[in-house]
């Protein structure tokens, strides 16, 4: 089976039962996408499907088959010289130092990338809302909302920009 | 300032290195290569818990002696002429990799970006018995590590002044070198130095360390180095660890919390799809197989006879942990309470926490590679030494010839100073003959660890006609937090369980006053949990204080202060009183429905205040908290952004416990499945955070990792009694619970 994952083609063992996150950590050794719950609970395996956050502990790779799918690992972008410039809201996150454990944070960039993508004029409680889909163990919350509004505020800074 | 990271993990070189002794006990060797200096000497040798348990009282962790058997360095000069530091404490989110490069590249006097750092393993890098627990990585190698880089920074000059010609009072640190300072040209990176160098001399005398006016590191708020791994999904963690030819590893699980395994068959187990070996062993029964989905599916093959053991019911538990059951110990005892308790105005309270559990987001996890010459294990530890000690024991190899490695942890909280899947993976590497990976689910998790044990607390105090305590008394009932992990004789010696009577001895200045500490034996095991017995206890205490308050009809700010006197510790607690009572503007106006509560703790010599903002939706019982603000007394602060997490995860977890988390026994199981039953806090209930820290300006580093956690609860609920003039005396405040109280 073949699976198009950061813009590159994985070809994958054929079992269409088996959950992406797996597929992703163990079989293809992406091990940015992390492991929470199994059950959809907790967020820290959020991946984009074509461009939506979606649970990969919870989706069979058969469902994504013929998908775009986007891992930590390929949020931020690579120019053709090779200079990588992160996602703004990865450079949100290290400007606010949000992270403490780190093992959500990907899941939580990513939720947080997917939300902003769709919603670009969000405010504070829609933030909030979008964003309690996912734990933190450590307790992050505080700065995890600080660093959302300000990759809220960039992009649409951004967005801004290019319009003009 | 450039951007800093963090070494890749390490491991040790096949060879072990050659030491030598010097005078003053410090190891003189060859950096990792073969190539270089490396520089040491021992800090944090085991008597591990009687070595815990004064720590935790003063806040200080006893030096240990000069082991010169062990080779091991704090520091590396690499070939680019940066130096590297060897972390043995783990980075567990804490900031401590940071925090203590932050203090090692300040006494080297070099570049924070010229400042490598990697994790020390149990081969490599210094030794530390004590692991990373009980808030005291930085208070701990503070010392330690300031004087070793100095010295180092001395050897490097005097070699300097030798190869420049030049005496070594003119020389200057310039970049990764040392300079002539008045012709900045003549100059001498640091790895030509050591390049060639065997004969080295470590100074006779400690040079002088810098004085605080002098820090120009410790103090700033520096970014943490393990962050922009942890955005880009670079960070490797336990979880994460891959080896060529490793496979996956399943544990068949006890049914019950007493099962025993009795009798085991691999049945078909060894036909099913993708198994690579049946593993059965006395107590224990694992598969190794090619994914991890295959070794799970596989148990349900495998023929297994359980001993079930009681079918213990919550209610039994609730009856046992019950102040007056178990083995009492006094453990503070001023004056005579008992002749003033026995009166008719005596005021009284009582209070309950229940089971809960740590659940890191990233569960249990290890690599293990057993072969007949020696093993390596990667693993998501707390505990790298005493791993290595259980591992050794459990597969029967020398511990010499065993290396932990200890990875990024993805949450720790006390969850991860247990040896478990260390243990489980290293038995199946060995029986497989092949790398293997145990990474448990969430049920595991939930499930098959150690628990923060219940507690009952039943206070009592006298008030003088002025409103001054004449007598105060706690007696407290708990579960096992340290007993659960030492042997019996030393529980003896130690008299009270020191991790379940964190925080129950009170603080303030009263005459008459004691403390009891009730140890309680659980048929579940109990255990580490972020700051040990600290919430429970200060829950009950501070709660009770404000009841006190209220009862003298004082002010609960103003009778805490009432109750403070010169003792250096109760001046830093009313400094933080005063601090948080300010900031968060203490007996001014709130939004209407708002209430402020007022509570405070000690722990690991750190002072702590905290004011929560509370309202009701009366007809849901549902409480919000809108703000905690809190004010800390750490002593020298090395990163205040790090400190400032530290209060606002531990804040976090206090809310969490406050209205969520409790677990229950039904039927001889812990009655929980995934995050299903045992939800945390999301961002939807957190509050926000404002953070106030305090110096007590003694130069000295004290714990930041836990201690914020104390007040949370009794905050929260005397910001409640404030509100509706009910006392929440049960954690959790659920929705239930409250609606019970409001009658």
């Amino acid at each position: 089976m073949q699976l198009t994952i950061n813009g590159q083609p994985h070809e994958v063992a054929d079992d269409p039962s088996a959950f992406l996150l797996w597929v992703l950590r163990d079989e293809l050794g992406m091990t940015g996408t992390k492991f929470g719950c199994g059950a959809g609970i907790c967020g820290a395996c959020t991946v984009h499907v074509d461009g939506v956050a979606t649970r990969a502990c919870v989706t069979p790779v058969a469902a994504v088959a013929g998908k775009e799918v986007r891992t930590i690992e390929g949020l931020a972008t690579v120019a053709a010289d090779g200079t990588i410039t992160l996602h703004p809201v990865q450079q949100a996150f290290i400007d606010a130092q949000v992270p403490q454990c780190g093992w959500c944070m990907s899941g939580q960039i990513m939720t947080a990338a997917a939300f902003l993508s769709a919603t670009p004029a969000a405010g504070e409680d829609e933030i909030v809302e979008a964003m309690a889909t996912n734990y933190c163990r450590c307790g992050c919350y505080v700065r995890i909302k600080r660093a959302v509004i300000n990759a809220a505020a960039q992009l649409a800074t951004t967005n801004q920009e290019v319009t003009l | 300032m450039s951007e800093s990271t963090e070494a890749p993990i390490t491991q040790s070189p096949a060879k072990r290195r050659r030491w030598r002794i010097s005078r003053r006990g410090f190891l003189i060797g060859a950096g990792v290569n073969g190539v270089g200096l490396a520089l040491g000497y021992t800090y944090g040798l085991p008597a591990l818990h009687l070595q815990m348990a004064a720590m935790l009282d003063t806040g200080e962790m006893a030096r240990g002696g000069f082991d010169t058997t062990t080779p091991w360095s704090w520091f590396e000069v690499l070939e680019d002429s940066r130096i590297r530091v060897y972390v043995p404490k783990v980075e567990m989110g804490q900031g401590v990799h940071t925090a203590i490069a932050q203090v090692a590249a300040e006494e080297l006097g070099i570049d924070w970006a010229d400042l490598d750092v990697a994790q020390a393993t149990t081969a490599l890098g210094p030794v530390d018995g004590n692991g990373t627990a009980g808030s005291t990585s930085v208070s701990s190698t503070f010392t330690p590590i300031r004087e070793i880089a100095a010295t180092l920074r001395e050897m490097l000059r005097a070699e300097a002044a030798k190869q420049l010609g030049q005496p070594a009072t003119q020389l200057v640190i310039d970049g990764r070198g040392f300079a002539v300072d008045s012709d900045r040209a003549q100059r001498v990176d640091f790895f030509p130095l050591v390049a060639n160098k065997t004969d080295w001399e470590v100074p006779e005398t400690a040079p002088p360390l810098k004085v605080v006016a002098d820090f120009q590191l410790i103090g700033q708020p520096l970014p943490r180095k393990d962050i922009p791994a942890k955005v880009t999904g670079q960070a490797i963690y336990g979880y994460d660890m891959r080896v060529e030819g490793m496979k996956y590893g399943a544990i068949a699980r006890p049914p019950t919390i007493e099962a025993k395994l009795t009798a085991a068959s691999a049945g078909d187990a060894a036909g099913r799809p993708g198994v690579h070996t049946v593993v059965i062993e006395e107590g224990f029964a694992g598969i190794v197989a090619d994914s991890r989905a295959n070794a799970r599916a596989a148990l349900a093959a495998l023929q297994l006879t359980w001993d079930e053991g009681k079918p213990w019911q919550q209610e039994e538990i609730d009856t046992l942990v019950t102040v007056g059951q178990g083995d009492a110990v006094t453990i503070q005892s001023v004056g005579d309470a008992s002749q003033f308790l026995s009166r008719d105005t005596t005021v009284r309270g009582e209070y309950r926490s229940p089971f809960a559990v740590q659940t890191p987001l990233e569960a249990q996890a290890a690599l293990a590679d057993v072969t007949p010459d020696g093993a390596r294990l990667w693993v998501s530890t707390q505990m790298q030494s005493a791993t290595r000690d259980t591992v050794a024991e459990a597969i029967g190899m020398d511990a010499e010839l065993i290396e932990v490695i200890p990875t990024y942890l993805g949450g720790g909280f006390g969850r991860k100073a247990g040896f478990e899947v260390a243990v489980e993976a290293a038995r199946l590497s060995k029986a497989a003959g092949v790398p293997v990976h145990v990474g448990w689910d969430r049920s595991e998790e939930l499930r098959y660890g150690y628990f923060r044990p219940p507690t009952h607390h039943q206070l009592a105090a006298t008030l003088s006609d002025s409103g001054q305590i004449d007598a105060f008394e706690h007696q407290q009932a708990s579960g096992d937090v340290a007993f659960g992990f030492v042997p019996g004789f030393l529980a003896v010696i130690m008299g009270a369980d020191f991790g379940a009577t964190r925080g129950a001895r009170v603080h303030y200045a009263i005459p008459n006053l004691q403390t009891v500490a009730h140890r309680i034996q659980l048929p579940v095991r109990t255990g580490w949990w972020r700051g040990l017995g600290l919430l429970a206890n200060t829950f009950a205490i501070e709660s009770f204080m404000d009841e006190l308050a209220h009862t003298a009809q004082i002010d609960p700010l103003t009778f805490r202060l009432n109750h403070l006197g010169d003792d250096p510790r109760e001046r830093r607690l009313r400094a933080v009183l005063e601090a948080v009572a300010e900031k968060a503007g203490w007996g001014g106006t709130l939004p209407e429905g708002h209430a402020h509560g007022l509570a405070c703790c000690i722990d690991a010599d750190t002072t702590v205040a905290q004011i929560a903002e509370v309202s009701l939706d009366q007809a849901t019982g549902r409480v919000r908290v809108h703000q905690i603000t809190a004010a800390m007394d750490c002593g020298l602060v090395v990163n205040p952004d790090g400190a400032a997490a530290q209060v606002e995860g531990n804040i976090m977890w206090g809310v969490g416990s406050t209205f969520i988390e409790e677990l229950r026994v039904k039927d001889g199981r812990i009655d929980l499945n995934n995050f299903d039953t045992y939800p945390l806090l999301t961002m939807r209930d957190a509050p926000h955070v404002e953070v106030v820290l305090l110096e007590a300006g003694d130069g000295k580093p004290r714990g930041v990792g836990e201690p914020p956690i104390g007040p949370v609860g009794a905050a929260i609920g005397n910001a409640f009694f404030t509100l509706t003039g009910k006392r929440l005396r049960q954690l959790p405040f659920t929705p239930e619970r409250v609606l019970a109280a409001l009658g």
